[in-house]
């Protein structure tokens, strides 16, 4: 399955994403691995982390749907979003 | 209240300082996350969905006109202008930034206020009866052993690093409104045959993936002993709790495993031996010293009827609806406690915003009022109010949409933040407390259903404590998806029980149908005056688990 790396920024905690050059606050900007390299951008985020840019990466499972990318879980959905009890609040407030 | 000496505001202070600093090299680059991660648990401040949560301690639910106004003020300068009152009578921030928190933390100290014992394995906030130093049968101020237990548990060198964290609760009524026997330990202060005053003690209680109630293990320990007989309990726990398994490692199941008899004789092996020490006998002098910031105001001597109070509920049904069960007796004539319920139907349970904490301490002000409490049930009261007032402070109330009159009915909801804030959620909480809200929002049906408690959680942690509701509901992810479990049966009062969980779960639209299922059964089946707990306890789940699950 497709999978997006993941993190938090160290400083305001925001919900990052590899963009491929650097991190995106962006979901739908970020890159989508389709195999092996998914692993191997997770241990490259070790790097980020020891420079004080991001906390906590991880990769998760998104699917592919009309050629673009939707996160499997909830949760991830909540995190490119924001509270969904909340819409002035997060990255969905604009 | 407990007012800082200069060494409580000193060490305070000097924390977040400390904190400033350990922030600084992280950012540096000095320390790495994992160095990092406990020294900012030891903060209170956790790294959540979206952003930093800091957890503020609220010791035994009680604060200050000042401290409230403050909250209401860190919250506008360094948050979204609001927070969170949680299950654990705290207040958190969710969407804090770390080079702020120092910051923050500096201005809690301003106010006597800190995040300290939030988190990690430690003994946390001590947690107490909201109506304290209010309720009429009250035997005394739970919050005086509160704040000596908070003092005696606070950096206790021996109990810093605990097998996992430990929650303190103390009420004095035989009326339960703090969840007592959830508790790891439980006191409820009693009064003896020879009419003495001392403290019945419960260990083991706790709810998360094994619920259980605490047992009794202390049936009166003298008010001199009650330091070391907890000290013996967390000794005992301190040295053979599991520390291997983070899911094994309270002292619930400590309890559970060698069994209470074996659990009260090592208990009572190590309180012999503390007290032959002597060096944790309380003095009475000491009681009396802390007893005394605890002292009642100044009550007036006030008729017990009021007839203003009378005509202005006749006059007006919203007033009316409001005292009905937003209202409680107090022990001194002419007064009653006022609960400001954090209930708005569709809002979110528990979530006050920077305007409605200055306006609550304004109006504190205005009526003379020097507490206010934090609930359990994510509710706010106003202890001591004159009946005379209540009319007055109603009409300031519901400008600020905090006169909603639903305390202890259908819409009066715990729930946790959930997955639209918690790292640790699978599920959200808060939509399925509004929609439930929403489908029961008509008053009359309200009252017509009496005191129903639904507590919502969304994980196996149980922060929204679905294991003590009358109806409690758990969200798990099934394959990615939402999907809520119904549990019946529990209660975190004074006949407290466990719920049973009833069968297969249901989704985000489903659960609130099959809550207006599960009430349905309770409205056919009832007899006169039963809760919906007492008629559930009556049949038992059966009929509610045929209509639930009727094809």
């Amino acid at each position: 399955m497709p999978q997006v790396l993941t993190a938090n920024r160290l400083k305001i905690g925001e919900v990052v994403y590899w963009g491929g050059r650097g991190w995106v606050p962006r979901f739908d900007e970020a890159e989508i691995f389709s195999g092996a390299e998914a692993e191997t951008a997770l241990k490259g985020a070790a790097d980020w982390v020891l420079k004080g840019e991001v906390v906590a990466p991880y990769l998760f499972d998104v699917h592919i749907d009309g050629g673009h990318a939707v996160p499997v879980k909830v949760r991830e959905v909540i995190r490119a979003a924001g509270p969904t009890v909340r819409t002035d609040l997060g990255k969905q407030a604009g | 209240m407990y007012r800082y000496d200069e060494f409580d505001a000193q060490f305070v202070h000097e924390r977040a300082e400390q904190f400033r600093g350990q922030v600084a090299r992280r950012i540096a680059g000095e320390l790495t996350e994992d160095e990092f991660k406990p020294l900012r648990l030891m903060n209170g401040l956790y790294l959540q969905l979206h952003s930093y949560m800091l957890r503020i301690a609220i010791p035994y639910g009680t604060l200050s006109a000042r401290q409230l106004r403050k909250l209401g003020e860190i919250a506008r300068k360094y948050d979204h202008s609001y927070g969170h009152f949680t299950t654990r009578q705290n207040l958190q921030l969710h969407w804090s930034q770390l080079p702020q928190v120092p910051d923050m933390l500096l201005d809690l100290a301003k106010v006597e206020m800190h995040c300290i014992q939030t988190s990690g394995n430690s003994v946390r906030n001590i947690s107490a009866d909201p109506f304290a130093g209010a309720a009429a049968g009250e035997i005394e101020d739970p919050r005086i052993l509160s704040e000596i237990l908070r003092q005696w548990s606070t950096l206790h060198p021996e109990f810093s690093f605990l097998p996992r964290k430990f929650k303190i609760c103390v009420i004095a009524s035989d009326e339960d409104r703090a969840a007592l026997l959830i508790h790891d330990i439980a006191v409820k202060v009693v009064r003896n045959e020879s009419g003495e005053i001392g403290y019945r003690v419960y260990v083991g209680g706790g709810l998360g993936r094994t619920p259980y109630l605490a047992q009794e293990i202390g049936p009166f320990v003298p008010k001199a002993d009650i330091l070391a007989f907890c000290e013996a309990v967390l000794r005992v726990y301190n040295e053979a709790g599991r520390r291997d398994n983070i899911h094994k490692a309270r002292i619930k199941i400590l309890v559970h495993q060698i069994g209470l008899e074996e659990m009260r004789r090592r208990v009572e092996a190590e309180f012999a031996e503390i007290k032959k020490t002597g060096t944790l006998a309380l003095p009475a002098e000491e009681i009396a010293r802390i007893a005394a910031y605890f002292a009642p105001p100044a009550f007036e001597t006030l008729p017990a009827e009021c007839p203003e109070f009378e005509v202005a509920k006749r006059k007006n049904r919203g007033f009316a609806d409001w005292v009905k069960t937003n209202v409680h007796p107090h022990k001194i004539p002419g007064y009653a406690i006022a609960t400001i319920s954090l209930k708005p139907i569709g809002k979110t349970p528990g979530d006050c915003s920077s305007d409605q904490m200055e306006a609550l301490a304004d109006i504190m002000d205005a009526f003379g009022q020097t507490e206010i409490r934090v609930t359990h049930e994510q509710n706010l009261v106003l202890p001591h109010m004159r009946i005379s007032d209540l009319f007055a402070l109603w009409q300031k109330l519901v400008p600020l949409d905090l006169a909603t009159a639903n305390h202890g009915l259908v819409t009066d909801i715990i729930a946790c933040p959930g997955l639209d804030y918690c790292d640790l959620a699978n599920a959200r909480s808060i939509p399925i407390a509004q929609a439930i809200a929403k489908r029961f929002s008509d008053l009359d049906r309200q009252h017509d259903l009496g005191e129903l408690k639904i507590k919502i959680s969304g994980c196996i942690n149980a922060c929204g404590h679905h294991h003590v509701g009358h109806i409690g509901i758990l969200g798990v992810d099934r394959k990615g998806v939402e999907n809520y479990q119904i549990l019946l049966g529990g209660s975190g009062a004074e006949d407290a029980s466990l719920a049973e969980i009833m069968g297969p779960g249901f989704d985000t639209e489903g659960i609130v149908d099959a809550v207006e299922n599960v009430i349905g059964t309770y409205t056919k089946m009832r007899k006169s005056g039963e809760r919906f707990l007492d008629t559930y306890r009556r049949i038992g789940p059966a009929p509610f688990k045929e209509r639930l699950y009727a094809r």
